[in-house]
């Protein structure tokens, strides 16, 4: 579904990766651990192709995104969808926020009947929106301020930001690291439901324990490569390198 | 150019026709539908004399005269540049100066009020009453007295240095004020100063009620010295300079004005049950030093 | 000098001492030839604002230098430079701009451009990187992340052009100049605006009247403020 492969990448100088490739299908949930300032995020940003790689192709459904051409790769980029560790919600209602996505990909004639009809009064809230805010539990509150939301309501919030508009793969950067249990269930319970409705999901954390309950995969971001990837037993229990098991006990400060 | 040949003018196009009320078309000429611009100092506009007068013109020629009251530079400037059809100011040296660069054609004598000098009762130059102006002046500068200026080369300030000029003074020091202020304005500075001052009547007679200062020295109206006349002329822009300048609206706007008619409609314009202006273009005299700058004759080196 | 002024000005404001119509037409000329201006430089401030935030381009900063140093240009200059171009003998002289509300609309386009970009400027980056990583990451063009942008920093760039708006209607330097204060004999204005009004009043020593303009300036001006204080606060629930 989504491949990066041979993923080459400088930044100031660094070399960030080198040969990395890693891909997630459908359905499946990835999780990438690795100690923080890694390069998760940068990895997340390449694999959201909004970040071009020095070298290395990142593919969508089979497609070369960076061969293309720029219409073509805004479409590609349009079926990946990327939360970040900071919610960000726009200053409008839940709803609003949600809907955001679903609202850039139609027409602009469309959109601004939609900026019309929503200055006269409420309009109505789409399914799809309040199908993705009942996937993080949040449906209730979809006409409130998203500035009167908890950090935890603003993630989960977030999360169906991205699910609403059908993204085939949604890449999660550190979801629920500063979240209280219960909000963090809420979330893992949405990845859960996205990965069963056919969406790849990739997640970069440095929680193993989140990446056991969740990952169908794990991969391990050390040194700019993957030194490991596979099922979470595999990867935590049995692992084959000795960069990673020492990583994963703990031995390697970084 | 008098005032019968206003409407057939050269360059002139067909003149058009307009149903009136009764069924019968009216023959409108054909500058109907146009705008005169026409430059004047702030002085002159203040009276509300040009409001007053301009209704019959523009019914006369189904025109509109828009009225623009700059300082006398810049009304000269405007015209200068052909931004204005026709310049209507009180300063002879800078008209025969204009006409002189050939930016002004046809002028003719329109009016005269006349300045007075005003000060306060207490009158501590003692000047009350004098029949000669730069005398008052020179006494004013001996004494010390407060004395306002406009300081703004308007025309009033040009006269008010002229006089200095001819009293032999060159006034400076702490009594003598320049405000760069309008009329009506340097009016009031010198009322709360008690300070003296060169007013033209017009501005003077429309303020008198609010001020504290009176006539120290008349002008030529009520019999006082010549030197305090205040003579209005009026130009049109040469077309021969500025191609788009309105010209036949122009001619037409100096012979109407000049016109018996017009001219007995400003000797009636009264402010405060006065009169301020006093017309000179209808006379037997033929007056010819009133179409060239001062002192041309044709044997001069001028023009 | 308060007191009796006050006492004066209680009957005055009673009874406005012109010819009926005359104040009507200075407010309607000022207030169309301000809300035009306004309107023209908001089409284009807001999009120079986006620019100078987000793009970087050759002279980039010296038309950040420009702008702000036109926040404190004198209208007087503003109205002479606008009066050598659409003069008989500038470069649009042909187009009889001279003396006509066009010409003041053009002053005052230049006036109100400099404060309504330098502000919008100031709300447009105050907006998070992070709203426009995530609008990005939502599959937005460049046009749409600048469109959430907009939509984050609406109340600061309704503050810039309310300020832009202030300094065009309360300007006479530049209307007088290129405008010339005009009204017809019957005392309707064709460029005469409540600033030029006024400086015409307190020019002849009317104190008194040209305060009484500056009042209905005052009342004018709040009256704007207001409305676009409560649409701000209606549309809140957005």
């Amino acid at each position: 579904m989504l491949r990066a492969r041979n993923l080459a990448h400088v930044y100031e100088e660094t070399t960030v990766f080198e040969g990395l490739s890693i891909g997630v299908e459908p359905g499946e949930v990835l999780a990438i651990i690795g100690p923080s300032g890694g390069g998760k995020t940068t990895l997340l940003e390449l694999l959201s192709l909004s970040l071009p790689p020095t070298a290395g192709t990142v593919s969508v459904g089979g497609v070369d995104a960076w061969a293309a051409d720029a219409a073509s790769r805004l479409a590609l980029r349009r079926q990946v969808g990327m939360v970040f560790q900071e919610a960000s919600l726009f200053g409008a209602t839940v709803a609003r926020n949600v809907e955001y996505g679903l609202r850039i990909r139609r027409s602009w004639r469309a959109r601004v009947r939609d900026q019309l009809s929503g200055l006269w009064g409420a309009t109505e809230t789409s399914p799809a929106v309040r199908d993705a805010l009942a996937v993080v539990g949040m449906d209730d509150q979809r006409d409130q301020p998203a500035g009167a939301l908890s950090g935890g309501e603003a993630q989960r919030v977030a999360f169906a930001r991205a699910l609403a508009y059908d993204a085939s793969v949604l890449l999660l950067d550190e979801p629920a690291s500063d979240l209280d249990p219960r909000n963090t269930a809420a979330l893992e319970a949405a990845i859960e439901e996205a990965a069963s409705r056919g969406i790849g999901v990739v997640i970069a954390t440095h929680d193993m324990h989140q990446a056991r309950r969740v990952a169908d995969r794990v991969g391990v971001l050390l040194d700019g490569q993957i030194t490991e990837i596979g099922p979470p037993a595999q990867v935590f229990e049995r692992p084959t390198d000795e960069r990673t098991r020492r990583f994963i006990s703990g031995e390697l400060v970084y | 150019m008098g005032a019968g040949a206003s409407a057939g003018l050269a360059g002139c196009s067909q003149s058009e026709s307009t149903e009136t009320g009764s069924g019968t078309t009216q023959e409108l000429p054909g500058v109907a539908g146009e705008t005169l611009t026409l430059t004047t100092t702030t002085s002159t506009y203040d009276t509300g004399l040009l409001d007053e007068i301009h209704t019959d013109f523009q019914e006369l020629y189904g025109v509109t005269v828009d009225a623009i009251a700059q300082g006398t530079g810049a009304a000269l400037e405007t015209a200068r540049a052909g931004d204005s059809d026709i310049v209507m100011v009180h300063a002879r040296g800078l008209e025969d100066e204009f006409m002189r660069n050939g930016y002004g054609v046809n002028r003719r004598d329109l009016m005269f009020n006349d300045f007075v000098i005003l000060g306060p009762a207490a009158d501590p130059a003692g000047i009350d009453g004098l029949g000669s102006a730069t005398e008052a002046l020179a006494t004013i500068a001996d004494a010390e007295s407060t004395f306002v200026s406009r300081g703004d080369n308007s025309g009033t300030h040009t006269k008010e240095l002229d006089l200095w000029a001819a009293a032999g003074t060159d006034p400076a020091g702490e009594w003598y004020q320049e405000t760069g202020t309008g009329m009506g304005e340097a009016l009031n500075i010198a009322t709360q100063q008690g300070a003296y001052t060169l007013s033209d009547r017009g501005t003077y007679i429309s303020r008198r009620a609010e001020l504290d200062i009176a006539i120290r020295v008349q002008g030529p109206i009520e019999g006082g010295p010549a030197i305090l006349a205040n003579p209005y002329g009026i130009m049109a822009v040469n077309p021969g300079v500025h191609e788009n300048a309105n010209y036949d609206l122009a001619i037409a706007y100096i012979g109407w004005i000049t016109s018996p008619g017009a001219q007995e409609a400003i000797s009636s314009y009264q402010v405060d049950d006065e009169q301020l202006f006093f017309p000179e273009a209808v006379s037997a005299d033929p007056g010819f030093q009133q179409y060239v700058p001062e002192g041309w004759s044709s044997d001069s080196d001028d023009g | 000098m308060t007191p009796p002024l006050v006492l004066e000005l209680l009957p005055a404001l009673i009874d406005l001492p012109f010819r009926d119509g005359y104040v009507s037409s200075i407010v309607w000329v000022s207030l169309s030839v301000s809300l035009l201006a306004v309107t023209l430089s908001t089409l284009v401030s807001i999009p120079t604002a986006i620019l100078l935030g987000f793009r970087e381009f050759p002279g980039r900063r010296l038309l950040k230098t420009l702008i702000n140093t036109g926040m404190g240009f004198p209208s007087v200059v503003v109205g002479l430079l606008v009066l050598f171009v659409v003069s008989n003998q500038g470069p649009l002289g042909s187009f009889e701009l001279i003396f006509t509300r066009q010409a003041m609309v053009m002053s005052q386009f230049v006036l109100a451009t400099p404060p309504i970009t330098a502000i919008s400027l100031a709300a447009i980056t105050g907006v998070r990187q992070e709203i426009r990583d995530a609008a990005r990451a939502l599959g937005g063009t460049r046009l749409d992340v600048a469109l959430v942008v907009l939509k984050e920093a609406r109340y600061g760039i309704a503050t810039a052009i309310l300020a832009g708006f202030g300094r065009a209607i309360s300007e006479v330097g530049s209307v007088l100049i290129v405008g010339g204060n005009i009204t017809s004999a019957s005392g309707i204005s064709r460029t005469r605006t409540l600033t030029t009004a006024i400086q015409l009043e307190a020019r002849q020593g009317q104190y008194e009247t040209a305060l009484m303009l500056g009042a209905v300036l005052l009342v004018l001006v709040l009256t704007v403020n207001a409305i676009v204080v409560r649409y701000g606060d209606g549309g809140i629930q957005r």
